[in-house]
């Protein structure tokens, strides 16, 4: 028989050092990512993002496997194949399913289940923790619209006949155009998702909302503008989605008539729009949040 | 935290429009364990976010721990830790995963925050089950993980916001012997709690409020002067009554007993006197009111 002792660990003071305020703000945004991608929790929560980020992953390699088939990349863009500004299109339902599961899934489960109070006890501000959780919002999201696009940028540029490194050197113009499309669609999809799931106590529900007003809105808002009234043409506006679509098109120089378009307005307005309603999105989001905290 | 006061509040008024929650508190509450009793809606989690900065007194001043929470909040909050009445646990996360998040939402580096989660884990008895997820867990179980959140980045002051809320006996006396145990290593507690029994359990010093009112503020054991003696005489019951009375006692006969006070510990010997004058021989003389409940239900205390 062995002497078995069993030890009281007790309690441990810290005395190392503390990250303060920023800490805080990391640990959120860091959170903020698990959660979405259902890092740490059950299988069952890992399922639909991962499904959904494979499926973009896919379409760039199918867009890069096209390319590679018709042996020229000249020629495949002369035949209609997509390129860059295509398979922002292409994936864009795929995206769109992504940021109404994510931006709930960052927002509602900590309001609901509570959780709120632990977190503004800490060294943490409203406006520290709706800023970390905006940045989780805007990695995934702009990860997954910019990294299979990066894919294809390497793809293409490793079937190009001149060669790698003359297509990449050719290409800069892309290092700068698929971010800046990435955030038009982040910063406006953002200002709807985001107010929706401060508001709205379920998660399913908040990604129905979200899907509606675009896809509804836009129809909708389409058929109002082309109404014979004085002042019509404004609806045409409210159809939000096609707006980082007129953005990404003036980037590519690829031209469809969208309903903003079709009713006389320049490409700007749409930026217009899109820093108006990431605006009002964002005031109303501190605001709700100041109230909880 | 050593000596000294931990919280001093100064003409304390907090007022939800026109329901007023606090009325012009002055009070300082020691280093230690302190109960903070009262009914509910007696003032007790306003108070709580009002030491955390997350609510704006009406009128007065707060200090916790040195640091005002309404210019410095943040200064506050990362030296202190909160358990809160309300359910506040990620259902879908395992207990050690979000104990660690919570330490490091206080500011611990990520790798210490695992190894502290872990041990803070095993100090309130979670060790075996700290890889569930709290969905699974039961009431008592995240009573012991909201307490684990509480104390997990070493704060100087824990707030704790009704710990054995929802337990049954059992788990009760577990979490208040959690709550006794802490106090031994040297982390000054501010329980809140209309149970005055667990008060009395676990606390040195005592807060009572009565919807916004401070009733008393104190140590526990001086809690004890404002109760009653109960004297049962061999004879001369009437004598003894008024003997005890002329000595500024107030003594009421009850059948074969007389029941003298409240006070301290002159009643006492004001009924050894009075019984030494009148020849009466004593059975018995005990304290019979010295609960924190009775105290409260007399509501006559002052701070």
């Amino acid at each position: 028989m062995t002497d078995q002792v069993i030890y009281d660990r007790g309690y441990r003071k810290y005395d190392g050092p503390r990250t303060g305020p920023s800490g805080a703000r990391r640990a959120v945004y860091k959170d903020g990512l698990r959660r979405v991608l259902g890092l740490g929790r059950k299988a069952r929560y890992k399922i639909f993002p991962w499904v959904l980020i494979t499926i973009a992953f896919i379409a760039a390699a199918v867009f890069i496997g096209i390319h590679w088939a018709i042996g020229d990349i000249a020629e495949s863009l002369g035949e209609g194949v997509p390129s860059y500004g295509g398979l922002f299109d292409f994936y864009s339902a795929i995206a769109l399913l992504f940021i109404a599961f994510s931006g709930p899934q960052l927002i509602i489960p900590d309001r609901t289940k509570g959780v709120l109070s632990v977190y503004f006890s800490r060294p943490l501000t409203v406006d520290g923790y709706l800023t970390s959780k905006l940045n989780s919002f805007v990695t995934l999201v702009g990860a997954f619209y910019i990294v299979p696009q990066i894919l294809l940028h390497l793809g293409l540029a490793l079937i190009a006949d001149g060669g790698f490194v003359p297509y990449l050197s050719a290409n800069l113009d892309i290092l700068w155009k698929v971010p800046v499309t990435a955030l038009a669609f982040v910063a406006l999809h953002g200002a709807l998702i985001f107010p929706l799931s401060a508001t709205i106590s379920r998660t399913g529900i908040a990604a129905a909302a979200f899907l509606g007003i675009l896809t509804a809105g836009s129809g909708i808002a389409a058929r109002v503008a082309e109404a014979s009234f004085a002042g019509a043409r404004w609806a045409s506006l409210l159809a939000l989605d096609q707006h980082p679509r007129i953005i990404r098109d003036r980037l590519f120089g690829d031209t469809v008539d969208y309903p903003a378009e079709i009713a006389g307005f320049e490409w700007w307005v749409s930026i217009v729009v899109i820093a108006v309603l990431a605006a009002i999105g964002g005031v109303f989001v501190r605001q709700r949040y100041r109230r909880l905290a | 935290m050593g000596q000294g006061n931990v919280v001093e509040i100064s003409g304390l008024t907090h007022d939800y429009g026109e329901v007023v929650a606090l009325k012009n508190l002055d009070l300082e509450i020691p280093s230690g364990i302190t109960g903070l009793v009262g009914a509910n809606g007696a003032g007790k989690t306003t108070m709580l976010r009002l030491l955390l900065g997350l609510l704006h007194p009406t009128a007065g001043t707060i200090s916790v721990l040195g640091a005002d929470p309404q210019t410095t909040p943040l200064e506050v909050r990362a030296k202190v830790g909160y358990m809160p009445e309300v359910d506040c646990l990620p259902k879908d996360q395992t207990a050690a995963d979000f104990v660690a998040y919570t330490a490091q939402l206080a500011g611990i580096p990520s790798r210490e925050a695992k190894r502290r989660s872990s041990e803070t884990l095993f100090l309130v008895g979670l060790e075996e089950e700290r890889f569930r997820y709290l969905g699974d867990f039961s009431t008592g179980m995240q009573q012991r993980v909201k307490l684990a959140q509480a104390i997990v980045h070493d704060p100087d002051l824990v707030l704790l916001d009704e710990p054995a809320s929802g337990l049954d006996p059992e788990g009760r006396v577990q979490m208040l012997n959690l709550i006794r145990r802490l106090g031994e290593f040297d982390i000054d507690i501010i329980v809140s709690s209309h149970v005055l029994t667990d008060i009395e359990q676990t606390c040195s010093w005592v807060v009572m409020l009565d919807a916004g009112d401070l009733l008393r503020n104190g140590p526990l054991q001086g809690f004890d002067e404002l109760g009653t003696v109960v004297v049962e005489p061999v004879t001369n019951i009437d004598q003894l009554v008024q003997a005890i009375e002329r000595r500024g006692q107030e003594a009421v006969r009850d059948n074969r007993q007389i029941v003298v006070g409240p006070g301290g510990h002159e009643i006492e010997e004001a009924v050894v006197a009075a019984a030494a004058e009148t020849q009466s021989g004593l059975i018995r003389m005990v304290r019979g009111s010295s609960s924190l409940e009775d105290l409260f239900l007399q509501k006559d205390g002052t701070s």
